[in-house]
């Protein structure tokens, strides 16, 4: 379904309060169908709100995004898809471990979605916000310094 | 006492549901009626604007509650359901509209859910005003313009007979005995029957009656006989499954002699909506029409290719 949406009915995203419903919608669905879901996106936002800097905002199409510095590090849609902008390189290495894909509207970007099935999702989902975060602390900052809090869990590809 | 009653969560439930009644209420009897004269219409706000400020209100009232986003999308279901129960007893609105509207419901309460949390979440009072007034002004100014829309629908068949024997059942046809197949049908929702004429001419007086007896007066405005056959609505019920939210206007069939013993019938009905927002509900309009089509006009070719 969120497919058909987003590719045949995409053009209606920039009608005021539609991009909420729809993802009101999306929630009702992941309520009945998969309410883990619901809570993988509780877990990530708080995880993702312990970091500096960082906030969470209504995205314009009514999705939770996340910020750094008002930056939008990603996004997550109701379904558990997370969508999210980073360098081309890491996006190539990481599309090669072959969990994450090409957005699912914008290609040949450095925008990339990835859907959360399990738990295990989630937690990858965390290191690709932190991955994001960190490279948009990396360009805000030239003294910047990974906070110790996440720095554990950091995957090895994410700032090197 | 009162407090025990009256806890934030019922107060979420209770409140919002209070002022979207409210809201409906003057504007059904004083803005609509006075400005546009369109009483009875239901306009986009009454399906956008209201649950979403059910949702953000139930939100204020459960911002200290800690909800989690399972919790939130859970109870704003209820409080849509809840809604919609109270729609059917003061509204008049039976099963078949509620799941219509659900969807809408649904989703703009929830998302008004969500969107309150973040806004109270925020604290910052200045916003949080700009996007209730906002809504509100989106609100009044909908309610004020004025609301028009009609609409056609057209479907096709390909009968295997002449437009001569085509035609007997076409002006008019004996009772439908099929199942239906259209979902809506099946679980209640009105179908055609059964149609009748007092005479092959034009001017007659036509009846089409549908499965829970209701009956569309029609008289016929054009009588080309093989070619087409137009009908103008003159008296149409009003019941709460659909039938007060829709007035079709007038019915055509058209004929077309294919030249080889088959013809082409194509089924037009002008229909005119009185719920809004139109990109919604007309999907379910052009649905349900095409779904009216498809049952009697499958009848006729039944009827007309039988030996």
């Amino acid at each position: 379904m969120f497919s058909f949406v987003t590719r045949y009915l995409g053009f209606l995203k920039s009608v005021p309060t539609l991009g909420l419903a729809f993802d009101g919608w999306l929630k009702l669905w992941a309520l009945v169908t998969k309410p883990a879901v619901l809570d993988w996106m509780d877990e990530i936002e708080a995880e993702v709100l312990q970091w500096p800097d960082t906030t969470s905002v209504i995205h314009k199409y009514g999705v939770m995004q996340f910020n750094y510095k008002g930056k939008e590090i990603g996004h997550i849609h109701s379904n558990g898809l997370l969508d999210m902008l980073l360098n081309r390189s890491v996006k190539q290495t990481l599309i090669q471990e072959g969990r994450i894909t090409d957005h699912h509207a914008f290609k040949n970007t450095g925008w990339i979605s990835f859907y959360m099935n399990n738990a295990d999702d989630k937690e990858y989902a965390i290191k690709l916000l932190q991955t994001g975060y960190d490279r948009l602390a990396a360009k805000h900052s030239t003294h910047y310094a990974k906070p110790p809090a996440y720095n554990a869990i950091l995957p090895p590809y994410s700032m090197q | 006492m009162l407090k025990k009653i009256f806890t934030p969560e019922i107060n979420g439930y209770l409140i919002s549901n209070l002022v979207a009644f409210a809201i409906i209420g003057v504007n059904k009897y004083l803005i609509v009626d006075t400005h546009t004269n369109v009483g009875g219409t239901f306009v986009f706000s009454e399906f956008v604007i209201i649950p979403m400020l059910m949702g953000i209100i139930a939100a204020w009232f459960w911002r200290d509650l800690d909800l989690n986003g399972r919790a939130l999308s859970a109870k704003s279901c209820i409080n849509a359901c809840i809604a919609m129960f109270l729609s059917s007893f003061f509204l008049g609105e039976g099963i078949i509209c509620l799941i219509i509207v659900s969807p809408l419901l649904l989703s703009f309460t929830i998302g008004g859910a969500f969107l309150g949390r973040a806004m109270f979440r925020r604290k910052n009072d200045k916003v949080n005003i700009s996007i209730i007034g906002l809504l509100i002004a989106v609100f009044i100014i909908d309610s004020t313009s004025e609301h028009h829309y009609e609409n056609m629908v057209s479907d096709t068949i390909t009968v295997n007979a002449p437009p001569s024997r085509v035609w007997k059942n076409v002006v008019a046809f004996k009772r439908i005995k099929e199942k239906n197949k259209f979902w809506l049908f099946r679980i209640g929702m009105p179908s055609p029957v059964e149609s009748t004429v007092e005479g092959y001419y034009l001017g007659a007086k036509r009846k089409c009656i549908f499965s829970n007896g209701y009956t569309f007066d029609e008289k016929i405005v054009t009588y080309d006989e093989d070619h087409d056959l137009t009908f103008a609505v003159t008296n149409q019920p009003r019941d709460p499954e659909i039938m007060g939210h829709i007035d079709i206007l007038q019915g055509q069939f058209l004929l077309k002699d294919n030249g080889n013993g088959t013809t082409t019938l194509t089924g037009n009905s002008w229909y005119k909506l009185y719920v809004f927002p139109t990109w919604y509900y007309d999907i379910w309009a052009q649905s349900i029409t095409r779904n009216v089509h498809l049952r009697v006009m499958e009848h006729i070719k039944q009827l007309s290719e039988a030996k």
